[in-house]
């Protein structure tokens, strides 16, 4: 697809760049049951970057990963993936769901987790073949669960869960990685091993969109800050975006909590 | 040479003369083994009431097949997949909650059957048998639906295996991927609907779920491998349904009912092993950490 046919009636954002961006948002709006629940939200992630999405509760953050998946119509603009629509591109999107939205009652073990993210690529009616255990090892590797690889899912801890499900989505083989809400059910001491495998991934190239509601996860941890309340208050470098306005226009007057730890003084007078 | 006593050949042997025994017993483990695979499903997806409520929903099915004169299987089984598939509209278009819409359907059908055996006269329909199961009425037409339907279930079971594993762990990551979850669901209720149908034959519509959840349910509580308890809830299943049997046949019992008393001894076994192991799992796992 040439640069023209892609934006229609306008120049791409940038038109020095050759490849579009793995995961971008342009306009996106989105109602429901007639409320609109996401206005004309715009934004990219580029390969290599660790975005975090924040806001409160209601501010539509689950709502932008259902659009973003294709999960959920859109009333407006466009969700791309790498430059293509999301039911062109389901090979390279993986999501990881809300810890609740998962059937813990089905005992699986982590590997087994690992392997239905090679459902698609092995088709209908396959059976494992050894490349697909190869990219199950490899998976669990990566995110340091392989010693974990017999244990059934539901006994693991909240951090553990989240690193097999970032395995599956290796194993998939995607490059645009979707967590809602990473950091529910996992305490502070997983936390940092989660963050560390995410690292890994953005080091080598992947996308990684995270939504938490606790602005100080994404400000610690992430490249990028998309400050969320139905519409795009602030995207950028945490410590550029999450300036006492941006925090009045997602949570109030009285719901600027201080950041800790982001980097800069003098934000919070 | 007696490593058997004849008297154990001599109770295993003794109903194989008839032909009916022998009909009932083909049928019941057919039953026994298509049952708790779905049942896996069932169970870790906590859809026990949806099984008890397409046994009950069939019945005006029933009836109107014994009134044309066709086997009971198809009046009942197109009444089953219509009512589940009827019950996943409910709840996505009119907004109800599953068990609701679940509870909503199963009356209605049920008080329909019941109305419609009581209003049709000169027919004989043995209400009993209906209610808690007939294996000894198999005749030779049921063995093979039975054995059809059964190899029938058990193929596109094996064939959507993985995909409807993830469809039931993960159903929003499924959908992420591109696996036709909605489609998935229906198949997997429209299987249900089929062998809640070939189990009525066993056990009746009140006992249904004895086969459908209890062997699968013991068999997860012994291995807590959801691959693995596929193949031990037929196991078991299997083994209720002719354990049961023999039972009634000795001791002179109804034979639905027997298989789903086997059934629930087998689920406490399970059960009371599991602590057991708990127990001793603790146990060991102290004295392998001493207390400082």
């Amino acid at each position: 697809m040439s640069e023209q046919t892609k934006y229609p009636g306008g120049a791409p954002p940038s038109p020095a760049r050759r490849h579009p961006p793995p995961l971008e948002a342009d306009g996106l709006t989105v109602d429901l049951g007639g409320v609109r629940v996401l206005d004309n939200v715009s934004f990219e992630a580029g390969p290599g970057c660790l975005m975090g999405v924040v806001g409160p509760n209601g501010a539509g953050k689950s709502t932008l990963f259902n659009a973003l998946t294709g999960l959920i119509p859109l009333s407006g603009g466009s969700a791309m993936i790498h430059g293509k629509p999301i039911s062109d591109a389901r090979g390279s999107v993986a999501y990881v769901p809300q810890s609740e939205k998962v059937n813990w009652r089905l005992p699986l073990k982590a590997r087994e987790v690992v392997m239905l993210g090679r459902a698609r690529r092995m088709g209908w009616l396959r059976l494992p073949r050894r490349a697909d255990r190869e990219a199950v090892e490899n998976a669990l590797n990566q995110v340091g669960m392989w010693e974990r690889r017999d244990s059934l899912v539901s006994e693991l801890s909240g951090g553990q869960r989240q690193r097999v499900f970032v395995a599956r989505a290796l194993a998939q083989g995607a490059d645009v990685l979707l967590l809602d809400e990473a950091f529910s059910g996992v305490d502070p001491a997983s936390q940092e091993a989660l963050v560390a495998a995410l690292r890994d991934l953005r080091d080598q190239g992947r996308t990684i969109l995270l939504s938490s509601h606790d602005v100080n996860h994404v400000a610690h941890y992430c490249d990028e800050c998309l400050c969320l309340n139905c519409h795009v208050c602030a995207c950028g470098a945490p410590r550029d975006v999450l300036t006492p306005d941006v925090m009045r226009e997602m949570y109030g007057p009285y719901g600027a909590e201080p950041i800790h730890g982001s980097g800069r003084d003098g934000h919070y007078p | 040479m007696d490593i058997i006593p004849d008297i154990i050949i001599e109770a295993v042997a003794d109903p194989l003369q008839y032909t009916f025994m022998v009909r009932a017993l083909m049928v019941s483990a057919l039953i026994g083994i298509a049952c708790p695979a779905l049942g896996a499903y069932v169970v870790s997806r906590g859809l026990g009431f949806m099984g008890d409520a397409l046994a009950h929903a069939v019945l005006p099915g029933m009836v109107v097949a014994f009134l044309v004169g066709i086997s009971p299987f198809f009046g009942a089984i197109p009444v089953a997949i219509a009512s589940a598939l009827l019950i996943g509209y409910l709840v996505s278009r009119v907004g109800v909650s599953e068990d609701t819409a679940i509870g909503i359907l199963f009356a209605g059908l049920f008080a329909l059957g019941l109305a419609m055996l009581t209003a049709v006269r000169g027919i004989s329909v043995d209400l009993e048998s209906i209610l808690i199961g007939n294996a000894l009425g198999a005749s030779g037409g049921d063995v093979i639906v039975t054995l059809a339907l059964a190899l029938f279930v058990s193929a596109v079971m094996l064939a959507l295996h993985k995909e409807l594993v993830f469809a039931s762990f993960d159903p929003v990551g499924a959908a992420v991927i591109g696996l036709p979850t909605r489609l998935l669901d229906y198949a997997l209720l429209s299987l249900l609907a089929v062998v809640t149908v070939i189990a009525l034959q066993a056990v009746g519509i009140v006992l249904v779920v004895s086969m459908l959840i209890t062997p699968a349910a013991a068999a997860q509580t012994l291995v807590r491998n959801f691959t693995l308890a596929l193949p031990l809830g037929s196991a078991i299943g299997a083994a209720s349904a002719v354990i049961g049997l023999y039972v009634s046949y000795h001791y002179n019992l109804s034979a639905g009912p027997s298989m789903a008393l086997t059934a629930t001894a087998f689920f406490i076994i399970a059960a009371a092993w599991s602590g057991i192991r708990g127990r001793l799992h603790r146990i060991a796992a102290k004295r392998r950490a001493p207390a400082l």
